[in-house]
């Protein structure tokens, strides 16, 4: 009888490293706006946590974050994608987010997963030609482990979601339990995202809700709250 | 002072006249057919020369009639000369049901001149009362900033609503409400202190409202506000507040009265 196959696929434990909530690149300290939700009373619980998660799955993350992803797989160019993302990301604290989780996912990626394309935008940064957006660093450095798009999408996207789902369940507070509940029910809109975002085109990169970027822009000028977004 | 204006098709041009005389020219387009219908496409033009000074605003609301299988288009590009100023104040926009439409406008500015543009959207009157029976909104800004050669976005502003895909009345979407207004400010002179002072003069307002700065480009930034409200008025009324403020204290201006209706 022949062995079943065990070998790992090459990439599968660099992108569990990437996408494990222990990656430090500081996304405990942000809520991407649904702190402004939970100062107005609207998100008190799991129930109403999971509202916010699913829109902000089904606008940001799709037609921002993993636009962006994919646009690089196809081939755009990196200063172009980098400075579409910083002027279509109009609240402050959202493109100052990015830059900063972004900018050390750059330093961590030099260190673990250096490659050619991570150093052009390493170089891109330090001359001050990009931003150094966070999914981009992201998709650099998934691209040049050889991951394919679907699961370096559905990778970031679910990584975005747990480190969310972990603040809320610190900020508003819920159990545990809750949290992965909460969890698993985002896989469902992750997973409709990652498709999605297959099927966009360009004209519709950056097209976020009102409500979502007018909360984030809100947070700018919240009196007491946890999160630095 | 105006050199140039040409109109060819459904879309016209009133002879130019000015509301006072600080030397901004005003410019009205008129649809005298009254409204936008499917597979229509209105493109304009406009370049203001260095130094001059444009408002540009329509006679009354851009309305978009049933657009079946189809959808109504508006092309934009303007292009801002060295010193120039442009004020765009367009009535709002009015989507009837089974409407699309889509609205493009491209703007490229130079790091001295400077923009104000104002917006509003509101869902027209249908038989059953309910605010979301149009098919889809999509209104669409890019704003360059050029110099020398050089070319910068400064920011992407990409508005899609589309009611038949999912429920957009709630929360991370509409929040509740129906209308939305939206002023982009481009000018040297935008800062924190500019953004913080007209977020406190929305809270005045019936409106759920946030104000950011965009990003620098060429030492030159701007701030987008967003709104939502259940009222044309209301939001014409916080726009024009925050125009108002601008006006008198960037141009010594008083605030605008166009004296339509």
């Amino acid at each position: 009888m022949p062995n079943t196959p065990t070998s790992p696929a090459s990439y599968q434990l660099a992108l569990q490293q990437l996408c494990d909530s222990a990656l430090p690149t500081g996304g405990f300290a942000h809520s991407l706006g649904f702190e402004s939700y939970i100062d107005r009373g609207l998100v008190h619980d799991e129930q109403s946590f999971g509202v916010w998660l699913t829109a902000f799955v089904g606008q940001q993350l799709t037609y921002s974050d993993a636009l962006a992803i994919r646009f690089f797989y196809e081939g755009d160019a990196l200063p172009e994608l980098d400075s579409l993302l910083t002027a279509q990301l109009l609240p402050r604290q959202l493109r100052e987010a990015s830059v900063k989780m972004g900018g050390r996912l750059l330093e961590i990626g030099a260190e673990i997963f250096p490659s050619p394309d991570l150093a052009e935008y390493r170089e891109l940064v330090s001359s001050g030609r990009a931003a150094g957006h966070q999914p981009l660093a992201f998709a650099v450095v998934a691209r040049s482990l050889g991951i394919p798009l679907a699961e370096t999408l559905a990778g970031y996207l679910f990584a975005a979601v747990t480190s969310l789902t972990q603040n809320a369940v610190r900020a508003i507070p819920l159990g545990q339990n809750a949290g992965q509940r909460l969890l698993r029910k985002a896989a469902d809109d992750v997973a409709a995202a990652a498709g999605r975002a297959g099927q966009l085109d360009r004209s519709d990169f950056g097209a976020v809700s009102p409500g979502l970027e007018i909360s984030q822009m809100r947070h700018e000028r919240q009196r007491a709250r946890m999160f630095m977004s | 002072m105006a050199t140039h204006q040409y109109h060819r098709g459904a879309l016209r041009v009133l002879r130019p006249h000015y509301l006072d005389d600080s030397g901004q020219v005003c410019y009205v387009v008129v649809n005298p057919g009254g409204a936008y219908l499917g597979a229509d496409l209105y493109v304009m033009d406009v370049e203001v020369a260095d130094g001059a000074k444009l408002l540009l605003t329509t006679q009354s609301a851009t309305k978009i009639y049933r657009t079946p299988g189809s959808f109504a288009e508006q092309r934009m590009r303007l292009r801002l000369g060295e010193r120039s100023q442009l004020e765009l104040a367009p009535d709002q926009l009015i989507a009837y049901r089974e409407s699309s439409y889509r609205q493009n406008t491209h703007i490229s500015m130079h790091p001295t001149s400077s923009l104000v543009m104002t917006e509003v959207i509101t869902p027209g009157w249908s038989p059953d009362g309910a605010s979301f029976r149009y098919e889809e909104l999509r209104l669409r800004t890019e704003i360059h900033v050029e110099s020398g050669g050089n070319s910068g976005l400064l920011a992407l502003d990409n508005l899609l609503i589309r009611p038949p895909q999912h429920d957009v009345t709630g929360m991370g979407f509409m929040e509740g409400f129906s209308h939305v207004g939206s002023l982009i400010v481009v000018d040297a002179r935008v800062d924190q202190g500019l953004a913080d002072e007209l977020h406190s003069l929305a809270g005045g307002h019936d409106a759920y409202t946030g104000v950011s700065l965009t990003a620098t480009v060429d030492g030159i930034s701007g701030l987008v506000l967003r709104s939502l409200s259940n009222s044309t008025g209301e939001l014409n009324r916080l726009l024009g507040t925050c125009s108002a403020l601008l006006r008198r204290r960037w141009h010594g201006t008083s605030p605008l009265d166009l004296r339509k209706y």
